[in-house]
């Protein structure tokens, strides 16, 4: 199997594969969907040029995906029930969408944005 | 803003929300399935209301400051985020002022609409922001500019619910589990319970608003009374007690507020012009409002009914159980709307009612079905007739006298289904006991009593038992039957030309003290006294 693929299913007539770079974006929009959320890190240009770390990471483990997602959260929210939002959430669109299990989802939030 | 006046109304939103509760929990599938956003908006208000409790904070822009970082402090779960953003955005347009006045208020909800937007990369439609955002259009339009706060904020709120309503046609995961969104459901609620604080219908310690909270719910939008009415008195001492026990008579909704050199009056009622003569009485008024809300709430069902077409799903209905009454009195038709009655037909005995006013109060009233209380047997068929001319699922629950509805009323609940009231109030009929007192209009025999002209007579169970020129005598007589030495609960009905009731009570009390009486004022004409027994 292709590196960065996560097998969904596997019959006698092949197997059903899904890419990292399709979790990750599963990841991207229920994350940019979340209320709170305002910018996910690593989407801009100027952040490729400082060489910041990707907004999100999937990593393949033995026990399932570790998926680290770094988000931007507006200022004045409650950033512990953000993010707690974050991760229900992104858990489970990748829970319906492709049922992988997740072995550990990190959510940092990078920055607070001001007024 | 002033400390206490926010406090009262976010405990009303808190109540309101908290009757809500499991309804808005039952309905949360969006973001994540998880039931629990109508308990995360609880618990985000209380902590508000808490707060406010503890506070000390002084003049509108203190105030605005603890309410923020009351809301952010106490934000739970994702939908008491958003919610806590709205309050941010809603109150720090309000702090710029000493009072709410219409534009502020309107920028308020703008503000709150703007805040909860810019707190996501990607606003998801047809969840609590789209419901907010309705909301600020709806304060915005052109046609509300002239509108009284109060009216714009039924306005506004109408619109949330009508938001609410089409949300599933936004949104396919709601669309696909039947439901509406639970965080803009949720938001609905406070709103209506902010509203109802405002007006001062729900007021902390009102025993009715705690038992049942929920109830009040409908007043905004259908108040028995037609028009809502505003305006200041200015004036030298002003009397604010005395101006509102004599507007009291007038209506429902009362709200005085001022000092003694201006007060602000708020009053739903059927006679504008009596109660603009109360303020001139004291002083001079000015800036009077009067709205029709009939008007507006028939044009809210209209749009209400439009959504309903375009979506396969049922508009949505704030009752499980509608309540139709019909009962001569003011005072009764307080207590029945105290008891949760969502519209109240004045009528009875010399005054029935038509069919077509029945039909036009069930059909008023916000819910998928709705039982009628006759409260005459003069009635009953009149109110089957109606039920069976209704849209809507009807039950006719045969009271065959107010005393006998109002046993009946005291069993309704309107989260529960018709048939568990129906069945609820059928034994409660079946259980009571009625009485009447009345001054006999002429000499006669009756059951074997006669009656002399001019004197008190006494009913049971709708035969005469008693006649004789002393009240008390005879009500202590009916009592005695109506009880019959085993029930428990005792309520009287005093009518328009009862005799002072005080003394009486205080002796039927000595006479059965194991039962429970309760004294109302009914006001109803012809008869002196009812009197029911469980």
């Amino acid at each position: 199997m292709e590196r960065g693929h996560h097998v969904l299913a596997s019959t006698e007539l092949g197997q059903v594969v899904v890419s990292e770079a399709a979790v990750a974006q599963i990841v991207r929009y229920s994350a940019a969907e979340s209320y709170g959320v305002v910018a996910l890190v690593g989407q801009g240009f100027r952040s490729r040029l400082w060489g910041a770390k990707k907004g999100v990471d999937v990593q393949r483990r033995e026990d399932g995906l570790a998926i680290e997602l770094r988000v931007v959260v507006e200022r004045g929210l409650k950033l512990a029930e953000v993010a707690t939002a974050v991760r229900a959430r992104v858990l489970y669109e990748l829970e319906r969408m492709i049922g992988l299990p997740v072995a550990a989802l990190e959510v940092h939030i990078v920055k607070v944005r001001g007024r | 803003m002033q400390l206490e006046i926010v406090r009262e109304v976010t405990r009303a939103a808190l109540q309101n929300l908290e009757a809500h509760r499991q309804r808005i929990d039952d309905l949360n599938v969006y973001p994540v399935p998880d039931g629990d956003t109508g308990t995360n908006l609880v618990l985000t208000l209380r902590s508000i209301v808490e707060t406010l409790d503890r506070s000390t904070a002084e003049g509108s822009e203190a105030v605005a400051k603890e309410l923020s970082r009351a809301a952010l402090m106490g934000a739970r779960g994702n939908s008491g985020v958003i919610f806590s953003q709205i309050v941010r955005g809603f109150v720090d347009m309000l702090a710029r002022s000493d009072d709410v006045s219409t534009p502020r208020l309107r920028r308020a909800f703008r503000g709150a609409s703007d805040a909860a937007y810019r707190a996501v990369k990607r606003p998801v439609e047809g969840t609590m922001l789209t419901v907010i955002r309705e909301m600020a259009e709806e304060g915005e339009r052109k046609e509300n500019r002239r509108l009284s706060p109060p009216m714009l904020l039924a306005a506004v709120l109408a619109r949330g619910e009508d938001a609410v309503a089409r949300t599933p046609e936004m949104l396919d995961v709601l669309r696909d589990a039947g439901v509406v969104d639970a965080g803009g459901a949720g938001l609905v609620e406070i709103t209506r319970g902010l509203a109802l604080g405002m007006a001062g219908e729900v007021l902390p310690d009102a025993p009715v608003a705690s038992e049942a909270p929920g109830f009040d719910a409908i007043h905004l939008e259908l108040s028995a009374y037609r028009y809502c009415t505003v305006f200041v008195v200015e004036g030298e001492r002003l009397d604010q007690i005395a101006l509102e026990s004599a507007l009291e008579p007038l209506g429902d909704s009362l709200l005085v507020v001022g000092d003694e050199t201006a007060l602000k009056v708020h009053v739903h009622t059927d006679d504008p012009g009596l109660a603009l003569s109360a303020g001139i009485a004291v002083g001079a008024i000015e800036g009077v409002e009067i709205a029709n809300m009939h008007v507006q709430t028939s044009e809210r069902e209209d749009r209400l009914s439009e959504a309903a077409n375009l979506s396969p799903l049922p508009a949505l209905t704030t009752l499980e159980t509608g309540l139709v009454a019909v009962c001569p009195g003011l005072g009764n038709r307080r207590l029945f709307e105290q008891y949760g009655a969502t519209r109240v037909i004045e009528g009875g005995q010399t005054m029935n009612p038509s069919a077509a006013e029945i039909v036009e109060a069930i059909e008023a009233t916000p819910a998928a079905e709705v039982i009628v209380l006759p409260n005459n047997s003069n009635v009953i068929s009149t109110a089957e007739q109606a039920a069976g001319l209704s849209s809507k699922p009807v039950r006719v629950v045969p009271s065959r006298s107010v005393q006998a509805g109002f046993a009946a009323v005291a069993r309704y609940i309107p989260t529960l289904s018709p048939e568990e009231n129906e069945a609820a109030m059928l034994e409660a009929l079946a259980s009571v006991a009625t009485g009447e007192v009345t001054i006999a209009s002429r000499d006669a025999t009756l059951d074997g009593i006669s009656i002399r002209k001019g004197a008190y007579l006494g009913l049971v169970n709708d035969s005469a038992v008693v006649a004789d020129e002393d009240f008390d005598a005879v009500v202590r007589d009916v009592v005695a039957r109506v009880l019959d030495g085993e029930r428990e609960w005792l309520a009287l009905l005093a009518g328009e030309d009862a005799p002072p009731l005080d003394e009486l009570v205080a002796a039927l009390r000595h006479e059965h003290p194991d039962v429970e009486i309760e004294p109302h004022n009914g006001g109803q004409p012809h008869y002196s006294l009812l009197v029911v027994a469980e």
